[in-house]
This record gives structure tokens, sequence and C-alpha cells, in this order.
């Protein structure tokens, strides 16, 4: 991953992705979620370049589809925009409340993709483990266990086929048969696997006394720096929420605060925090080009 | 003070008949690089088991050992895991967690180290071991090679005194096994770390050993240095002469008088000063048969092309490929060219996008799905445990004979025929997991055989094996081919090849570059050659295996004065030297 974010301090990481989602998912103002929507199309971009496409496409339909299925089966509203079946309205604040809908659900799927890009196991473990060591020694075995056994699995199932024994055809009996087989063999290795994992564990020292903890990161200047700016971004945003500048009712009519400069202000904080990790992506990008052009 | 010191341990597992290790005295000096070799169930892991206290077997125990002067149970476990380092045999199952980094730290972590002290130590250890690019990967993403260095390094960061390694390389291909024998010679030779290592592939490690250990039927049967471990084995009349490297088998065979050689080098120059006094009369052996392909073909491969996926490069870049009936095929080559891809599109697991494979003649895709794997092919694969999926080898054997419609009587009587042909006839009530490499090896070969495989294919059919069950399995597999099995194999044991293939292909960069007789196809290579080769090729061209160059040796041997001269030379040599010593005493 050579994103600059994901470089960043897994708290760094996690209170943006916190602060993301949990305000994407509450803020259904036009506005406030105009921000989300954009920096986190952006953003999710510049993680998965021309790969990320075909996810986004599927979003977009999903939203579309929220968006035209909400008027169906909430009538509240006051304009009618057409009347069908036996006079069951279809009200344009209905619309617009399954529109703010569809971009919530939008933009939170979205920050969950990229959170899954950053936010990788270890990071998560380096956050939430430091309580209980052992279980975050089980965490971290099993993530390495899963593709292990996939690749084992495959293994078998190749060497079973190499004799005629193949797990996926034959008849359905013969299959499933041989499918459990298969899996039987897989778990007396894993058994076997495991009592020598044990070994090594036990010989290098694994429950001989208190342990301690390991990890690659480390907070620097710039991640305490990020943080403050995000904070303060977070700061302008909750002020203008608890004004109540960020509030909206759709249903059953459409009611919006007046603009002013608080919704201004908090909108400002909204984009520096959400746009923050895209900015610091595409400012690495440019300083590099920048840098190169000068050799 | 001696490191280590084992006395007279006596040690038998539980309701076992008898002693798996027997009155076993041996003392390791501080730094020393001692070599423990002995045949697969000699009782060499159990031995080097009793050197940490957390791996020693339950069972029943006399004797001693001391570490560093206390007896080892005192020591506590703190320390004997920081001081005491244990690399075993599977890269893979000895990995304990999901990051190269994490493993690297675990055993710190143990031992309860601070961060900053961590910190330092991985550092060290990654830039030491090489292993910044890999620093931040999944270790699932590591090669077999680079995850036993890993398992090398997560050791070393605790810093032991000495590492005790069981058949390390056993699991790697041969450029893999290189790198990592030496680095551990390079821990041994730079930090002065006490280094005991049990191995089968002697050639690399026997230069580096101060001594080696020979252990037969849990006994220590000779302890000395590398140079005189042959002669001592001869007197001893012991048949693990034949596992030791090809330049001290020559020597041993051809009955010289100077000093044993040790590496190719020390062969090559041993073999001119050896041969410097006599008639070079014969240099080649007598003419072979030059290679030709096969007219009508068991198995023929014609422009196959094959990739994992659309996205992914070419893997077989249209491999065509000849193979005489009842005859053993092998094909050697380096690591990811694409060998055993091949060995898959022959059996159907990979399907080619290009190309063709004939099966006696006839195309694979006009087998149906049953017909293929049913009297007409096979495959072992590379881990022959794969295979097996009951609790007994018996059961396992019985498992390929269902629902063919065979008798009780008639079955059991295929089984221990087999069981019979393949050597596995005492196995048969044991579970497979429970049998050493070897023995897993030929029990999955009989299972294959029981498909009554007109062609078999094996995959590095000697990996992890010692040189008895080599000579076992290349006995079994002429048998097969008496009987008109045709054997095709990819094997890295280009010695193995020299000596029993039939014909020898080069596979590299997706096909096959070279097909001949193994003597023709190994004296044309400088570099993908016999040990044996490469020692004596300036001098007999064409000898490949250690017998050829012991046979020509012999061919050109001078009269009896001449060979008289030389050990009276050879003994004034001897007392010049022992005069000399001496002297530097005084």
């Amino acid at each position: 991953m050579d994103d600059v974010f994901s470089g960043y301090h897994p708290a760094v990481n996690f209170l943006f992705f916190i602060g993301a989602i949990v305000l994407g998912m509450f803020l259904a103002h036009p506005l406030f979620l105009a921000v989300s929507m954009t920096s986190s199309v952006l953003y999710y971009l510049l993680l998965s370049g021309k790969g990320g496409l075909k996810f986004l496409r599927s979003m977009v339909l999903m939203a579309l589809l929220l968006s035209l299925l909400n008027p169906l089966f909430n009538t509240r509203g006051g304009t009618v925009l057409f009347s069908y079946w036996k006079g069951r309205p279809f009200t344009l604040e209905a619309l617009l409340y399954g529109i703010a809908t569809g971009g919530v659900f939008f933009t939170i799927m979205l920050w969950f993709a990229c959170y899954n890009k950053i936010m990788t196991g270890d990071k998560f473990l380096y956050l939430f483990g430091r309580r209980a060591p052992a279980l975050s020694l089980l965490f971290s075995m099993v993530l390495r266990l899963v593709p292990n056994f996939k690749k084992k699995a495959a293994v078998i199932a190749t060497a079973r086929k190499c004799v005629g024994r193949a797990p996926d055809c034959g008849s359905s009996r013969q299959r499933l048969e041989r499918g459990v087989e298969v899996l039987s063999v897989l778990t007396s290795w894993a058994l076997e696997g495991a009592v020598e994992t044990a070994d090594s564990m036990k010989s290098r020292g694994y429950g001989s006394g208190m342990r301690s903890r390991f990890s690659i990161y480390r907070f620097r200047k710039m991640d305490r720096i990020v943080a403050a700016v995000m904070v303060l971004g977070l700061f302008f945003v909750l002020g203008a929420v608890f004004l109540g500048r960020a509030a909206i009712t759709y249903t059953p009519a459409v009611i919006m605060p007046k603009l002013d400069w608080i919704t201004v202000a908090g909108l400002a904080g909204y984009g520096v925090f959400l746009f923050l990790p895209s900015f610091l992506h595409i400012w690495e990008d440019v300083t590099w080009r920048i840098l190169r052009s000068r050799i | 003070m001696a490191h280590f010191e084992i006395k007279d341990l006596t040690f038998s597992y539980p309701e076992a008949g008898k002693n798996a290790l027997e009155g076993v005295s041996l003392a390791i000096r501080q730094g020393e690089y001692i070599t423990v070799c002995g045949k697969s169930g000699s009782g060499k892991t159990t031995l080097m088991r009793h050197l940490k206290t957390v791996l020693t077997p339950h069972g029943c125990r006399t004797g001693e050992v001391l570490f560093e002067g206390r007896p080892l149970g005192e020591v506590s476990q703190r320390e004997q895991s920081a001081k005491i380092g244990y690399v075993m045999q599977n890269p893979d199952n000895q990995i304990v967690t999901d990051k190269v980094w994490h493993e690297l730290a675990f055993g710190l972590e143990s031992l309860g180290t601070d961060q900053r002290t961590m910190r330092l130590r991985v550092a060290e250890m990654a830039s030491y071991f090489g292993i910044q690019t890999w620093f931040h990967k999944n270790v699932t993403e590591l090669s077999g090679g680079q995850k036993q260095l890993l398992n090398l390094a997560s050791i070393m960061a605790m810093q032991p005194t000495v590492l005790i390694l069981d058949e390390p390389t056993s699991q790697l291909d041969p450029i893999a096994a290189a790198d990592f024998l030496n680095t551990v010679r390079k821990i041994n030779l730079e930090l002065g770390t006490t280094v005991i290592l049990s191995e089968h592939r002697l050639e690399e490690v026997f230069p580096a050993a101060d001594r080696v250990v020979v252990v037969e039927g849990g006994r220590i049967i000779a302890v000395e240095p590398p140079r005189a471990i042959g002669e001592r084995l001869r007197e001893l009349k012991s048949d693990m002469l034949v596992s030791l490297p090809s330049p001290v088998q020559i020597y041993y065979g051809t009955g010289s008088f100077l000093e044993c050689p040790l590496t190719v080098r020390e062969g090559r120059n041993w073999l001119s000063r050896e041969m410097a006094d006599r008639p070079l009369t014969t240099v080649s052996l007598p003419e072979e048969e030059a290679y030709r392909e096969p007219s009508k073909p068991a198995l023929e491969l014609k422009e196959v092309w094959f990739r994992y996926e659309k996205e992914l490069p070419d893997v077989l870049k249209g491999v065509s490929l000849k193979v005489e009936a009842a005859s053993l095929h092998g094909i050697v080559g380096g690591n990811g060219t694409g060998k055993s891809t091949m060995l898959k599109s022959v059996c159907g697991v990979c399907k080619p996008y290009r190309g063709k494979v004939f099966l006696e003649g006839k195309r694979i895709e006009k087998y149906k799905a049953g017909e293929l794997f049913e009297n007409c092919l096979a495959m072992l694969p590379q881990d022959p445990q794969s295979l097996f999926v009951k609790k007994t080898v018996r059961a396992d054997l019985e498992e390929m004979l269902s629902g063919r419609g065979l008798k009780k009587e008639e079955r059991e009587e295929k089984i221990a025929r087999l069981a019979e042909e393949c050597a596995v006839t005492e196995l048969l009530d044991a579970h497979p997991y429970d049998l050493s490499g070897g023995e897993q090896q030929r029990a999955a070969l009989a299972k294959v055989l029981l498909c009554d495989p007109g062609i078999l294919l094996l995959d590095e059919p000697t990996k992890g094996i010692d040189s008895f069950f080599k000579e076992k399995l290349a006995r079994i597999l002429k048998r097969l081919n008496r009987r008109g099995v045709t054997i095709l194999m990819v094997s890295h044991d280009v010695e193995f090849c020299a000596r029993y293939a039939d014909a020898v292909s080069m596979f590299f960069d997706g096909g096959v570059i070279t097909t001949n007789t193994p003597r023709r196809f190994f004296s044309q290579n400088s570099f993908y050659t016999t040990a044996a080769n490469r020692m004596s090729r300036h001098l007999f061209p064409d000898a490949v295996t250690n017998e050829d160059v012991i046979a020509l040796c012999r061919q050109n041997s001078a009269d009896e004065d001449a060979i008289a001269l030389r050990r009276q030379d050879a003994n004034d040599e001897k007392m010049s030297a022992l005069h000399g010593q001496n002297k530097g005493d005084i």
C-alpha cells in the first residue's frame, strides 16, 4: 500500500474512520452529505485506482435503487408527484428522503471499503490488543491459519484428483464423501502442524513468564499535526451539529435550517476533516513530482 | 568447560521395545560446528530434542545433559528459551504469527523484552538476514526458503549461544538450502554461536563442520573431523559411507593415500595429484548409444501453453516432450520454471489453452473422467502426506480399491503384493503420519500404484529423503520400468537423475530446452551437473556418477610398484607433518 495516510499511526487512522463513518451515518443534510460523498469517492479512487470503478458503479446502482424504492414504502409528504395503484401517492419528500438515505448508504459503504484497505488486522490489534495479549496473539494466529488452510485444502484436493479421487466429480454421493475426506485430512494435517507450532512457541519461551508486545508503529510529529487538524475539523462540525445547523427533516415537509456562517464553518470543518487523507495523498504525489523534475 | 555435555544418555519411548538412545556421550565445545548424520529413524531427532527441556520427549531416561556445566533441568525455561535456539524441519509449522515483523519479535515478546530493545534487535536481525525487503509482508506470501530464514532470524533475535537445527533444509530446494546453510555458517563464524545441525545432504555442511557425529541405532558410532570420518566408517564397515559427499565417496572408492578432499575444488586438485604420474590410457567410458527421440512415445506433449489466470504471464510456453515407454525420464531445472505445472497439465489438473497432450497415442481429452486415472495415469504429489486420508496405511491402500468391484481376497492379495513391492509391509498397521519421510514416500507410492498406472508422474520424489531410501526408491522405480510402466519424474536431485534416469531433460522458462541420455546431458553442462562430474571433468569429461569416476581411476591405476611408492611418500609426509607439529609444541 503506497498510500501516505496508511503510513500514519493506527490511532490517527482509526480516529479518521470512526469520525467519517459515524458522522456520515447521522448527517443527512444535503450539503454535509455532498461533502462526505465527494470526499469518500475521491479517497476510494485514490486508494484503488481504476480497479475501484466496478465497485463504485455497483454502489451507485444500489444507492439509486434505495432512493427510488423509499417512496414506494413511505407515502408521507405534502407534495404528491403522482399516484399509482389505487391512488397510492408517490411524494417528492419521500423521494428526497430516499435520495438522502441512498447517499448515506453510498458514502458509508465507501468509507468502509477504505477502512478495509487502511486498517489492517495488525493495526486494529495494536490499538485494542493491549489489554489482552493472549487474545491478540490468538487473533494474529487465526489470521495466519485461514489462508494456510485454504492453500492446504487445494494441495490435498489436487493430490486426490491425481489418483482419480477428485472431490469435484462423480455422483453427488461420491462428491460428498470425497469432500468429507479432504476435510478430515485437513483436520489431521492441521493437528499435526499444531503440535509442531506449539513446540516452536514453547521453544521460543512462550508461557515462560510476562509477555511484552512489539509494534512497529511510532507516534511521530506528523501524526500529532494531522491529528490536531482532524480534531479541529471535528470541533467545527460538532459545533454546527449541536447548534442544530446540520439537522434536517424530510417528511412530511422538508425543513432545513437557514444557511449562516455557523453552517459554513461546520461544512468547512467537515471538508477539512474528510479531505485530509486525499489531500495528503495528492500532496505527496505533487511534491514528489516537483522534486523529481528538479533532478 | 564444554558448552553442552551429554553423559551416558539412554532413553526409550513409552511402550517401545528398544531404546531410542543408548549410552550416548558427547561433549560439545563453545563455538563448535557439529554435524549429526545418520539414517532416518536412527535417533538423531530424539538426541537433539534432549538438548532443550521443553522439547524433550516423554519416556524413560537415564544419564544427564549438562548445559554450561549445569544440569539442563536446572536451567530456567526463560534462560533456555533465550540461549538455546532450536530450528525444526517444517518451515511452515514453526511460524506462529501472520506478519514477518511480528514473527521476528515473537521470541522477544515471550521473554518480556522492552520495546526499545526489541526494536533494535528486530532491526538488527532484519538487516543481518536481508529481510528488510519483505519485512512488512504476510508470512503466507513467502517462499519456503524465506520462511525457514525467518524462523532462524526470529531465534537469532533472542541472541542464543547455541543453535540446534534438525534437518532444516529437507523441505527446501537446493538453492534455498545452500543459502540457508551459508547463513548458518556465517552465524557460526561471525558470532561464534555453537551449531549442532543434522542433515541428509552433506555436500554443503561437510566443509563447514568441525566434527561429524554419526548416529546409528540410537548410538553414536563415530565422532571425527570430516576428513577422518570416512576412514572411521570404513573401519566400522558402516553403510553410512554412501551418504557422504561425492568427493569423499570417490576418495574412499579409489583407495587413495593423499589427504581426503571435502569440496569439489579440493576433489579436483586431489584427482589431479592422484593421477599426476599415471599414464592416462582411458579417459572416457565406453561409448553410449546416442539419444533418439522415441517413435512411439507413451506420453507426448505438443506445444503446450498454459497460464493460471488470464492476466498472469504464461507458465508453460510451448512445451514439447516425448517420453519413451517403460523408461524413467527425469526433468531438471530451476525453481519456478514450471516443471510441476507441466506435470499438472499432463494429469489434467491444469488445462492447457493451446497444444495437445497424448497418452499412449490418444489425446487426453478423449479419455473419460474415470478412465484416465484407472489403469492409465497417476501422479505422486510433492508432499506425499497429502495423499493419506485414513488411520492406517492398510486402510489407506484399501480405499484406493473400493468401488472397483473386487472381491475381498483379491483386494487383500493386491495390497499385499504392492506393499511387498514398495517395502511397506511392516508399516501397514501404522498411522501414515507416524512414518518417516522416506516411509511416507513409499507408502504413497504404493497407494498410487494401486491405480495400476501405465504412466506414473513423480513430483520431487527424493525431497527430504536420505540416501538409503533413495536407493530403495530407485530399485522400486526400476522394477516398475521393467514391468512396462513409464515414469516421468520432476526433480532437483541432479545426482539421482544422473544415476537412475534413462533420459534427462532440461526445463527452463516454460519449455523443455534439451533432452539427452544422462551421461551426455550432464557432461555437456558445466554448472547444472553432478559433483562427481564437476570435480573430474578436466580428466574424465564424460564421467557423471561417483561410480564412473572410481571406475576410470581404477582403469588408469598405475602398477603395484608405483602404488607402494606412493604409500611410502604419504607416510613420509604424515611423519614429517607430525614432526613439525611436535617441534611447534616445544
